[in-house]
């Protein structure tokens, strides 16, 4: 203890110091480490929830561009799509309708063809019975005198029979 | 008249008496500085902005950041520092402002006259805090007593014993038990080294001061002057790393 007390150590002295480094301590705990750590660390919080956001919004921003991309793309394969197909229909129309009129054509050719054949043949049917009675006029005249009527019918109806 | 000597000495001169209560010269030194840093710790916190820090908080919590991430280095978890970071940091602030008032002018010169043994001896008034017993021996103790509270809140109480009783009877045997009184004596030796080397540095800052003074007044003594600025700069680091290593071996299970 003598040793003690040569070097200074006096008990009052070492309470009051002890009572004196508490007191500090315990102050710039209170006024100066908490609050200022605080501080730091809602500071840091805010920044990195602000950088997590931007990140966000980034990414958010590449995905929606990616999409109208997409969706861009998608329209105008639709676009070609479609014009491809009115083009393949308008080709189909237009070969179906030119079918229809050469059908057509060829129906009506081919009714007017009848029609002639049949006009042929009746004329030729008139112009024999025409020219029977030609015939049976100018023998008539060169005979100069008819038979009567009935052998006049019935020579017309040999006459007929022998020209066709 | 003849002058008084000025002689110095391990134990710190009494000023003045407040009661009961000698007043020690580096007692007066040390409550000074107490007040001068409880003051600016309310004018911190007074300040204190949350979005818009000044040039002053800048400063400090650029210090602050520096600090904590030392402290991250030796620790290795934030929750740690935290955890260890006010009692490191009041020992850091305060040891270092006590250390640096013996670079004040009117070291060991300017005080009063007492008489002692028929001799005139000067007892002046300003005595570095750290050249004390009193004050080294008070921060060595508080940080080895924090220490051990760290080391049972952070491993409880059975296994923080188990560091330094080991029964002779375990795989080590009488090695284990002899390694457990070794560390149970050097957790003393601590109070003693840490107490004796901040008392040992600064008082003999002062000394080397006192007395360079005395023998060449002008110009001589301003390089001493820097040297024991950076003297009580490390000391003031030595003491709060040392404590921030010793905590953290404190956490840790053999």
């Amino acid at each position: 203890m003598e040793l003690l007390g040569n070097l200074g150590i006096n008990t009052k002295l070492f309470i009051a110091q002890l009572v004196n480094f508490a007191i500090l301590f315990f102050v710039l705990k209170k006024f100066v480490y908490q609050p200022l750590l605080q501080v730091l660390e809602e500071r840091k919080k805010k920044i990195e929830k602000g950088i997590k956001s931007a990140e966000q919004a980034e990414r958010k921003l590449a995905e929606i561009s990616e999409k109208e991309k997409k969706i861009l793309e998608k329209a105008q394969e639709k676009a070609q799509k479609i014009l491809l197909e009115a083009e393949r229909k308008a080709e189909e129309n237009r070969r179906l309708a030119t079918e229809e009129t050469t059908t057509e054509i060829n129906k009506m050719m081919k009714k007017a063809d009848e029609e002639i054949e049949k006009k042929k043949e009746q004329m030729l049917t008139d112009l024999k019975k025409d020219l029977a009675q030609l015939v049976v006029s100018a023998t008539e005249k060169v005979l100069a005198q008819k038979i009567d009527e009935k052998s006049d019918e019935k020579i017309i109806d040999k006459a007929i029979a022998e020209i066709k | 008249m003849t002058e008084a000597l000025i002689k110095p000495s391990f134990k710190p001169e009494i000023v003045a008496n407040v009661g009961n209560l000698p007043i020690t010269n580096s007692f007066l030194v040390t409550i000074i500085i107490s007040l001068i840093i409880i003051i600016g710790a309310l004018s911190i916190k007074k300040r204190l902005k949350k979005n818009q820090p000044g040039g002053l908080q800048n400063l400090i919590e650029l210090i602050f950041e520096k600090l904590l991430e030392l402290m991250d280095g030796i620790t290795g978890s934030r929750e740690q520092t935290k955890q260890f970071f006010p009692l490191v940091a009041t020992i850091f602030i305060f040891v270092l402002l006590v250390n640096w008032v013996e670079v004040l002018p009117g070291l060991g010169t300017i005080g009063v006259e007492q008489h002692h043994h028929g001799e005139k001896i000067l007892a002046p008034f300003i005595r570095s805090g750290a050249a004390d017993l009193n004050l080294t021996l008070v921060i060595a103790l508080i940080s080895v007593i924090a220490t051990q509270i760290i080391g049972v809140s952070a491993l409880g109480v059975k296994k923080y014993l188990g560091k330094f009783l080991v029964s002779p009877l375990q795989k080590p045997y009488f090695i284990g038990t002899f390694v457990g009184l070794l560390e149970i004596i050097s957790e003393f030796a601590k109070i003693i080294s840490f107490s004796f080397r901040l008392f040992g540095n600064i008082f003999a800052g002062e000394v080397l001061l006192t007395v360079m003074l005395m023998l060449v007044p002008l110009f001589v003594p301003l390089p001493f002057l820097f040297l024991e600025i950076f003297v009580g700069f490390i000391q003031a680091a030595v003491f709060a790393i040392l404590t921030l290593v010793f905590m953290k071996m404190a956490t840790e299970a053999h």
